[in-house]
């Protein structure tokens, strides 16, 4: 009887016995046992350790003999070096330990010859050199504190165009720095400047139209003379275009290694514009946020960002649930209002061409000075008007069209860009078109340029002050009325300022040749956009609560950028090679002269040798080979991006499956642990228990097939 | 040069400049501020290399940590004892993982040990939620709460078993961006 109590009381007790024997969690207790023998924790343990066994060891011996006599298993040679040079700072322990480390290589220090050590204090003197230089640099750069509060209250996206910007206003200094290098600096030497004063007819009218006095002025093209620098190959045309050349290499260059550079950042093994939820959570939260405000802030940003990536979830949960007849509708719907967004556009270019035509067709003396004014800068307020309308509606469009919220901010970009390229590119055309027999049609192109950019410039000018405080006062002022509702709250909206920005770049790239000194207006109107913007998002916007990414959005302005950059040396290429503008009337090319001229000639002056290889290299028997070089180039770029992607996948599929192996080796070892344990007390009852359960004894690895 | 100061030795300092990121004037503003969290537990002279923890409570009530969700867990995985009483050393040794310097490989480490809430040296779905809560405030429904966990995991998780051990973490915060710029203190 006692015995039968006894047994009973056991049963109750012992749980793991009878139910849950075979359960992951009874078993954790044991996995993580045996987990801690396993040889690959070891040796991850081994790997942190390894410094101060290493350093330990060397200690206890001296000279080359401690290499031999560490037996920790399967240490390679190289990294000793390297770890008993590697900073104490960067060690895993604690500082108890880092300075056990420390006196230890002291005393190392002594063993080892003169110029090791006066090596190694040299190394570590330039390490602490370059740190501080490093930190020096970073500190020097403008605007940090100003970056610093943005991103604080609006986030990592507005800091991102802020980032653009300054970005931007270096490009525009790079400009001008090169301008006075090619252009400049040869006309002050050996050019005249002879009608650099104020005439009859000038007035300070000419600073906005570009006309009279700025006509003659260095700004324009026409300006610049052959001038008495007149060796063959040293020659002011051929500086003037070597320097505009430059201007927009480098620019490509520098360009498209930001977007690379970006591109390469958000590229994670070909899960491209997927959410990373992983990162929210672990590089969530910023923490050097030291006021209350700040932290409700980001815990806002964080949980919206979530509620985004939760809406998107949602939202691709919807679409596939969509059936035939819904999805014919929305087809539809999409078409028809893809044929709006056309039709806008083309009523846009309609009305730049007749805005194009008046101003040209308009004679200067018959109307009063302000009506000619507005009548002359009536194709850049056109533009204008129009690219500050039309992505508004097409944002209103987008959201007809059922697509998620990423979607449809890239479709409202891609018709803004459009939009915008587009606009400058027919108003280009028209110009072109319009000015085929009148001479110096140069300072024509340079006057337009500089209008759009004066215009540009004013518009932001006009915008921040006439449009955004009056709204931010009247929001504050009277909150309940109409009016305020109807307008709502301000946001900054990142990606219209961006096509901004890089609209303004791109007139500035266009015009760089017609204007060499637009760079310098691009770098004091950017700099002043800058506080312009400042004020605007400080002052008048609320943060948004659906934001872009960071991150990834960086790699959509370059590349915005990039097609502007493409834009303008195309429209720079077919100004060279039409057939009728290769004589110029004005300029630095003098009367008659073309491009064609002044490059043959400085050919012609080269050593033989040199002559025949540059007219093979320009040759077609040079392109093809070289097409077909860069085509087998790319193809072996590909196959082998492929192949790595193939295998990153089957190493994938592996891991998982020594993992479940593993799991499933250390359950059958608790299994049969707890066996041997049973079997004395509760047999009977353990076998029946166990093998219904048992069915599986095979590993996870050897079962698919 | 400056101020003959008292509270360490030459020898002290050099040392503490090697093993952290911070100069010489830093540890001494870096003692400052401990001493100010317990004026009256705290001595003034370190030279001979006093034996005194501060408590969590005082410890996390420091500007700098006071707002941070995961104060009490920063604390706790740099004080030996893992119950955040930390003496001077384990002090200056938080704020130099922390500060800017600290290389990547280091903070990994370290953000690995914080959001490991069980000590358990994986990062489970438990962890992932106690922190998911920590950072949102409650502000997600569970439901919420569990399908970003699940997400976050699938999307971290190398060798399926369903948790991220710390060869995982390290090959997903690899490649986060602002990883360094967001994990980091300035004191």
């Amino acid at each position: 009887m006692e015995e039968l109590d006894t047994v009973n009381l056991v049963r109750v007790m012992s749980d793991d016995s009878i139910h849950s024997s075979l359960s992951s969690d009874s078993c954790e207790y044991y996995q993580t046992e045996i987990f801690d023998q396993l040889p690959s924790v070891q040796a991850c343990r081994l790997e942190q350790n390894r410094q101060s066994l290493l350093e330990a060891s060397e200690a206890n011996q001296d000279g080359p003999e401690p290499r031999e006599n560490i037996s920790h298993g399967h240490l390679s040679r190289g990294p000793k070096d390297k770890a008993s040079t590697r900073p104490l700072r960067n060690l895993v322990m604690c500082i108890q330990g880092k300075r056990n480390a420390r006196d230890r290589r002291k005393m190392q220090i002594s063993n080892i010859g003169f110029w090791d050590s006066w090596r190694r204090s040299q190394s570590i003197y330039m390490k602490r050199v370059m740190a501080q230089m490093g930190g020096a640099l970073k500190g020097l750069l403008p605007w940090q504190q100003t970056l610093r509060t943005i991103n604080g209250r609006f986030g990592v996206g507005v800091k991102a165009y802020f980032v653009f910007l300054r970005y931007l206003v270096f490009l525009n200094l790079l400009h001008c720095a090169l301008i006075s290098g090619f252009i400049l600096g040869p006309t002050a030497f050996y050019g005249s400047s002879a009608h650099l004063k104020f005439g009859a007819n000038d007035s300070v009218l000419d600073f906005f139209l570009g006309t009279g006095y700025l006509d003659r002025s260095p700004v324009f093209f026409g300006f610049y003379t052959r001038g008495s620098l007149n060796l063959p190959c040293l020659n002011t045309p051929l500086l003037y275009l070597a320097g505009i050349f430059t201007i927009l290499f480098l620019s490509l260059i520098m360009v498209v290694r930001r977007t690379v550079v970006g591109y390469k950042h958000t590229w994670i093994l070909g899960k491209q514009y997927s959410v990373n939820v992983s990162y929210k959570i672990f590089c969530g939260w910023d923490f050097s946020i030291q006021d209350r405000a700040s932290a409700t802030l980001k815990r806002s940003f964080i949980r919206n960002d979530l509620k985004l990536f939760l809406e998107e979830q949602s939202f691709s949960l919807r679409e596939a649930q969509r059936t035939l007849p819904q999805k014919v509708r929305l087809y539809l719907l999409r078409f028809i209002f893809n044929l709006i967004v056309l039709s806008l556009l083309g009523g846009a270019f309609y009305l730049i061409y007749f805005a194009t035509k008046t101003s040209q067709n308009m004679s200067a003396s018959e109307h009063h000075w302000m009506v000619s004014l507005v009548l002359q800068y009536l194709p850049p307020i056109t533009i204008t008007f129009v690219n500050l309308f039309l992505p508004h509606m097409f944002r209103k469009i987008s959201s007809f069209e059922d697509y998620s919220f990423t979607t449809q901010v890239n479709a409202t970009l891609l018709r803004s860009i459009f939009l915008k390229l587009a606009s400058l590119g027919i108003y280009l055309f028209f110009v072109f078109d319009q000015t085929k027999n009148q001479p110096c049609r140069e300072n024509i192109f340079g006057r337009e340029m500089y209008k759009l950019s004066n215009f540009n410039f004013l518009a932001t000018l006009c915008n921040a002050f006439l449009f955004s405080y009056p709204r931010k006062l009247l929001q504050e002022k009277y909150p309940s009325s109409l009016l305020a509702h109807l307008s709502g709250k301000q946001h900054f909206l990142i990606p219209f300022n961006v096509l901004d920005l890089v609209y303004s770049q791109t007139v500035s790239w266009v015009g760089v040749y017609y204007c060499p000194l637009l760079p310098l207006i691009g770098t004091v109107t950017l700099m002043a956009t800058f506080y312009i913007k400042k004020f605007t998002v400080l002052r008048c916007c609320v943060a948004e609560q659906r934001m872009l990414r960071g991150s990834s959005s960086s790699v959509l302005f370059h590349f915005m950028l990039l097609l502007g950059l493409i834009m303008a040396a195309v429209t720079l290429g077919v100004n060279f090679w039409i057939p009728n503008t290769n004589t110029f009337s004005c300029g630095p090319f003098g009367n008659g002269g073309s491009l064609f001229n002044v490059t043959g000639e400085c050919v012609a002056r080269l050593p033989s040798s040199a002559q025949t290889t540059l007219r093979y290299l320009s040759s077609e028997a040079f392109a093809l080979p070289l097409i077909l070089t860069e085509v087998i180039i790319l193809t072996s770029y590909v196959s082998r991006g492929r192949a790595n992607q193939k295998a990153i996948e089957r190493l994938k599929d592996m891991l998982v499956l020594s993992s479940s192996d593993k799991r499933f080796l250390v359950k059958q070892h608790a299994t049969m642990l707890r066996r041997q344990k049973n079997t004395g007390r509760v047999r009977g009852a353990a076998i029946k228990e166990d093998n219904p359960r048992n069915n599986s004894t095979v590993p996870p690895s050897t079962r698919t097939n | 040069m400056g101020n003959k100061q008292t509270i360490f030795t030459d020898e002290q300092l050099d040392a503490y400049q090697d093993c952290t990121f911070f100069t010489r004037k830093e540890i001494l503003r870096l003692h400052g501020r401990y001493h100010e969290l317990a004026p009256h537990l705290v001595p003034m002279d370190y030279t001979k290399d006093p034996d005194c923890k501060l408590p969590l409570a005082l410890i996390v009530n420091m500007p700098e940590l006071k707002e941070n969700p995961f104060r009490n867990r920063i604390v706790e995985s740099f004080s030996e004892d893992g119950m955040g009483n930390l003496s001077f050393n384990e002090f200056v040794d938080m704020f130099s993982v922390l500060s800017e310097m600290a290389p990547r490989e280091l903070k990994a480490i370290y953000a690995f040990k914080i959001y490991d809430f069980n000590v358990d040296n994986y990062l489970c779905k438990e962890d992932l939620e106690k922190t998911l809560n920590k950072l949102t405030k409650e502000e997600l429904t569970p439901e919420e709460v569990e399908l970003v966990c699940q997400k976050a995991i699938e999307e971290a998780d190398l060798d399926g078993d369903n948790k991220l051990s710390f060869a995982d973490f390290e090959n997903m915060i690899t490649r986060a961006p602002d990883f360094l710029s967001t994990f980091h203190i300035r004191i």
